[in-house]
């Protein structure tokens, strides 16, 4: 997005059009955004790409990133899934239908989606992670993006069935026949009738073809460190292997100094990296 | 190249001063810093030292309001700071360079900061050469020099009482064609006095393979060896004229969002709500530090971002220097980065 001669900290007016919880302990909130001003939506979807995030703005508490989590098509909202953990976003969760709010973006530079045409994808998420990849996915479904990619599969886990996100429409992917989706939880429950374990363990049993594929992760740390290699094994070569990293940001558009990884910002210049383009920068993560 | 008498300078900074507001350094306590010129009071531009802060705040004031607002009513209210017409006289090359450098990260392609362009457009920067560069000089090491034109509007050298002015644009040719012009002879004579000046500074670390040796030796106990004495106070980076690094907070009472200078000296700099915090300690902090100015710079914009000002070592509290700990760099063992 091109910013010469507005002020790129200014943020956009926006109100929140739909709030509800998406798990069983509250602590996770979905909000969809609406734009108070249409120029501002017009330009938003000229710019978006899934996999990139915004800093969401409330006057008088700050700002803090977070990934988009819808597609463009879905309608002229943005939606946002918020895990509740510090002092602003407890108060992002106390917003409802009706409350203002600010947007700044949409910043970085979200999947390389023309790159990935024409090949197999495997979307793999675990946690509140899934956000940007449920954004992915959505986008994939869409009729005039279908062709643009071959098979689609989603591994989807999660600590415990409550804390499933996107649960309805999730639920419909099992009728789709132009995709695949396995759903885990890291302990067995009653009435769950999808995968148990972690997902590095899942990868391994549903073990996706490396030929002519990308895989994307997003999860925590952890299962990253972990899904990361399980890839490597099953012959996705570093190009192949796509995630997106999270850090500390204020600015979010390189200026403010604090998200680097070796001479990259993670708000510039990601948070999308191959897993090749990580392996070429300083362990600083 | 023009002459300016020294006895004139105050009377020409002051009639200046009904165009700009005119800043040059003055004494503090201990130390010089730049404040608006007055006739009461003396300017301090051939001390030894420079000024304790560097001339940056102009542009990115330690504290500045970036939007006004009113949260009752989640309002932002239009916030455009008008600049004044400033003239900064007696800056250094040192700072002068590092204000170039840090054009290139408010005023990309892609995003200009406002607060930074309009400062920066409002503004010419007089400097002044160093006849006499300190103990912790080390300009021409990085690339500078005590002359070095960077950054700079005009510059200005000091001979044998007198001051002569290379001008670098028509907006400071405008300011000084009314002064005598210097001859032919007198203008080698500068150059000679700048050229030796320059000759006569020591190299204070080998430049050439420094950012390889760094990269190679990230995951290496030198970092931990040379950060042992550090107290994180990070007067290190507030000091530094290439350091940028910015917090934005809102001050809740005034309804104003704020940005303050930061640091990565500090451990909250990075620390994330998870928990987690990828600098953990004064290791990674200081590693940060070095590797952006000897390495991520590089990567940037091609060049090292330090301009050899000294202020870090002059002020460290325990008496850190960085030149000394980027001369060890060498002795460690290079090792294969193990991602």
């Amino acid at each position: 997005m091109s910013d010469n001669g507005h002020n790129p900290y200014n943020p956009i007016p926006m109100h929140i059009v739909r709030a509800y919880y998406e798990s069983n302990d509250r602590s996770l909130k979905t909000f969809e955004l609406v734009f108070d001003d249409h120029k501002d939506c017009v330009d938003f979807f000229d710019n978006y790409n899934p996999g990139q995030f915004c800093q969401l703005s409330i006057f008088g508490k700050g700002e803090a990133p977070f990934g988009v989590a819808s597609a463009a098509w879905e309608g002229e909202f943005v939606r946002f899934t918020v895990q509740k953990l510090g002092s602003f976003t407890q108060y992002i969760h106390t917003l409802k239908a009706g409350d203002p709010i600010g947007m700044r973006g949409p910043l970085g530079n979200g999947f390389p989606l023309d790159e990935w045409k024409g090949k197999n994808l495997v979307i793999i998420g675990g946690g509140c992670a899934f956000s940007t990849l449920y954004a992915l996915t959505k986008h994939v479904h869409h009729p005039s993006n279908r062709p643009n990619f071959d098979q689609l599969i989603v591994i989807y886990g999660a600590r415990t069935s409550g804390l499933c996100m996107y649960k309805h429409d999730i639920q419909s992917w099992y009728q789709r026949e132009d995709m695949e989706i396995h759903q885990a939880i890291d302990v067995p429950e009653d009435d769950w009738l999808h995968h148990v374990g972690y997902v590095p363990d899942v990868v391994k049993e549903v073990a996706p073809l490396p030929d002519n594929a990308v895989a994307v992760v997003c999860g925590p740390p952890i299962m990253t460190k972990y899904t990361l290699p399980a890839l490597v094994d099953l012959g996705f070569p570093p190009e192949n292997i796509f995630t997106s990293l999270e850090k500390r940001m204020k600015c979010g558009i390189g200026k403010c100094g604090r998200c680097n990884i070796g001479s990259k910002y993670i708000c510039k210049d990601g948070p999308v990296f191959s897993l090749a383009e990580l392996q070429a920068l300083p362990a600083d993560i | 190249m023009y002459i300016i008498e020294n006895n004139k300078i105050i009377q020409t900074l002051l009639d200046w001063s009904a165009k700009f507001d005119v800043f040059a350094p003055q004494q503090v306590e201990n130390y010089s810093q730049y404040l608006q010129v007055s006739p009461d009071k003396e300017l301090i531009l051939s001390n030894i030292h420079n000024t304790r802060f560097p001339p940056k705040a102009f542009f990115l004031p330690q504290s500045e309001v970036m939007l006004k607002y009113n949260a009752n009513i989640n309002k932002l209210e239009e916030y455009v700071s008008i600049p004044k017409q400033r003239l900064l006289f007696g800056v250094r090359p040192c700072d002068a360079k590092a204000i170039k450098l840090l054009d290139t990260v408010f005023c990309t392609e892609e995003y200009h900061d406002p607060y930074w362009k309009n400062k920066r457009d409002a503004t010419i920067i007089i400097g002044m050469g160093c006849n006499d560069p300190c103990q912790t000089c080390f300009c021409t090491t990085v690339g500078g020099s005590p002359f070095n034109h960077d950054g700079l509007d005009a510059l200005i050298t000091e001979v044998d009482g007198a001051l002569f002015v290379e001008t670098f644009n028509e907006k400071t040719n405008e300011l000084f064609n009314s002064f005598s012009k210097a001859t032919k002879e007198q203008e080698k004579h500068v150059h000679l006095i700048q050229k030796s000046t320059e000759s006569g500074m020591n190299k204070a670390f080998e430049t050439k393979g420094l950012k390889q040796n760094l990269d190679q030796i990230f995951e290496s106990e030198y970092w931990t060896q040379i950060s042992e004495s550090c107290l994180g106070c990070g007067v290190c980076t507030f000091l530094c004229p290439t350091c940028f690094c910015f917090d934005i907070v809102d001050e809740i009472y005034r309804n104003q969002r704020v940005r303050n200078w930061d640091t990565c000296m500090f451990r909250i700099y990075s620390q994330e709500a998870s928990g987690h915090n990828p600098r953990p300690t004064r290791k990674e902090r200081t590693r940060q530090r070095l590797m952006h100015k000897f390495s991520y710079w590089l990567d940037h914009v091609g060049e090292i971002g330090c301009t050899g000002c000294g202020r870090c070592v002059r002020y460290c509290p325990v008496g850190l220097d960085i030149r000394a700990m980027l001369r060890t760099s060498y002795e460690f063992e290079r090792e294969v980065v193990n991602v």
